[in-house]
C-alpha cells in the first residue's frame, strides 16, 4: 500500500500537476485511505473558495482623479472665443459710452471726413454710431426709471457696465451649452 | 503580429485616444485595487497607490514591449509599487495585521459561530470569511495567493512578476494554503 500523501502531493493532485501515473496512484490511495481523503476534501474546498475571489469594489474617485491628473481640462475653444468677443464688445462699448462718442465732435468730424472719401466707411461708422446711440438712449431711460422709482442716480456708465457684464455671462453660458451639445453629438 | 484585446487598446492609447485609456482602466481597476487593498489593508492608501499605478502606467506605456502580455507587465509594476510601500511602512502594515486578526475574531464571534461549523454558514459568508483569513496571513505568502487567485496568474507569470524561482513560488503557495488551513481549523471551520 502506498504511503500516506503529504499536503504538497494532495495540492498538486487537486491542481492537476501530477503525471498520469502519479495521478492514478494518488487517486487509488484516496479511495482506500480515509485520513488522506479527509485532507484532500479540505484542500479541495479551500481551492474552490480561493478560485472564486471576493472582489472589493474600487471607489469611483480613482478613475476620476487619474483622468484629472492625466488630462487636465482646458476651456473649450468656443468658450474662449466667446469670452474674447464679449470682452472686446464690452471695452469698445464702455469707451463709447464713457466718452459719449454719439455726441462727440471727433466722431462727427470722422463721419463728415469719411463721407467725402469713402461712402462705405461712412456708412459703417453711421450704423455703429446709430446702434450705440440707441443703446445709450436705452441706458439713459433705465437710469431715469431707477432714479424716479428708487431715488438713486446710478449713472449711465454703471448701468452700461452691469448690462454688458450680464450680456457676457449669458453669451458665455449659451456658447458652452451649444459646444457641449455639438461635442455630445460627435461622441 | 497578432495583437490581443489589451494590446489593441494600448495601440489606440499611444495614438492619443483618451477613451481607450479609460477602457483599460475600467478593465483593470477592480483587480488592481483589490490586490493593493488586500496587501496594504487601508482604503485611503489603496486608493492613492491605485491612482499612482494608473498614472505611472500611462506615463511609461511607450516603453511597453508588445512581445509580452500586457497584464504581466502591468502586474509587475503594480507589485513593485506595493512592495516598495510595504517595505517602507512595514511597522504600520504589521499593526494593521494585528487589527485585522482581532477584526476577524470579532467577525467570527458575531456572524460565523455555528454549532456544526461550515455547513451552517451560507456559501457567500464562508467565501467572505476565507478571504478575510487570506488578509491576515504574512505578506510574503499573501502576495502570492493574491497573484494566483485574485489575478488568476500562472506560476511562471507570478515568478516573472515577483522575480522568484518558479519552485519557490509553488512552495510558498502550498505553504500559504497550509497556513490558511491551520487558521480555518483553529477557527473551528470546515469541520
Amino acid at each position: 500500500m502506498m504511503e500516506c500523501l503529504n499536503n504538497e502531493k494532495i495540492q498538486e493532485y487537486i491542481n492537476g500537476e501530477l503525471t498520469t501515473v502519479e495521478n492514478a496512484m494518488v487517486r487509488d490511495h484516496l479511495i482506500i485511505c480515509k485520513k488522506c481523503r479527509f485532507e484532500y476534501e479540505y484542500y479541495e474546498r479551500l481551492e474552490k473558495y480561493l478560485e472564486d475571489p471576493v472582489y472589493i469594489k474600487p471607489p469611483e474617485v480613482i478613475e476620476r482623479n487619474v483622468l484629472k491628473a492625466l488630462f487636465p481640462r482646458i476651456p473649450a475653444l468656443s468658450s474662449v472665443l466667446a469670452l474674447i468677443a464679449a470682452s472686446f464688445t464690452l471695452i469698445i462699448t464702455w469707451i463709447y459710452i464713457y466718452f459719449d462718442f454719439a455726441n462727440n465732435s471727433i466722431i462727427q468730424a470722422l463721419q463728415i471726413t469719411s463721407s467725402k472719401t469713402s461712402n462705405f466707411i461712412a456708412s459703417v461708422i453711421k450704423i455703429i454710431s446709430t446702434i450705440f446711440s440707441a443703446v445709450y438712449a436705452i441706458f439713459k431711460i433705465i437710469n431715469a426709471f431707477i432714479d424716479a422709482v428708487f431715488k438713486v442716480n446710478i449713472g449711465v456708465e454703471i448701468i452700461g457696465l452691469l448690462t454688458f457684464m450680464m450680456f457676457i455671462s449669458f453669451f458665455y453660458l449659451i456658447s458652452r451649452i451649444i459646444f457641449k451639445k455639438i461635442k455630445g453629438a460627435n461622441a | 503580429m497578432v495583437l490581443d484585446d489589451d494590446q489593441v487598446l494600448i495601440k489606440k492609447i499611444l495614438e492619443g485616444k483618451k477613451s481607450s485609456f479609460e477602457e483599460l482602466m475600467k478593465k483593470y481597476n477592480k483587480k488592481i485595487f483589490g490586490f493593493i487593498f488586500r496587501m496594504v489593508r487601508d482604503e485611503e492608501i489603496a486608493i492613492e497607490l491605485t491612482q499612482d499605478f494608473f498614472i505611472k502606467i500611462f506615463k511609461i506605456l511607450a516603453k511597453y514591449n508588445f512581445e509580452y502580455k500586457f497584464s504581466t507587465w502591468a502586474y509587475r509594476i503594480c507589485y513593485n509599487l506595493v512592495i516598495d510601500y510595504v517595505r517602507k511602512n512595514q511597522a504600520y502594515i504589521d499593526s494593521l495585521d494585528d487589527d485585522s486578526v482581532s477584526q476577524k475574531q470579532m467577525l467570527k464571534s458575531e456572524n460565523y459561530v455555528a454549532e456544526d461549523g461550515f455547513d451552517k454558514l451560507a456559501k457567500e459568508e464562508l467565501k467572505e470569511y476565507i478571504w478575510e483569513v487570506v488578509d491576515t496571513i504574512p505578506v510574503k505568502y499573501r502576495e502570492l495567493i493574491l497573484l494566483r487567485y485574485l489575478q488568476g496568474l500562472k506560476y511562471d507569470e507570478i515568478a516573472s512578476i515577483t522575480e522568484l524561482p518558479v519552485g519557490t513560488v509553488k512552495n510558498r503557495i502550498f505553504k500559504a494554503k497550509e497556513i490558511l488551513k491551520t487558521e480555518i481549523e483553529n477557527d473551528g471551520m470546515f469541520k
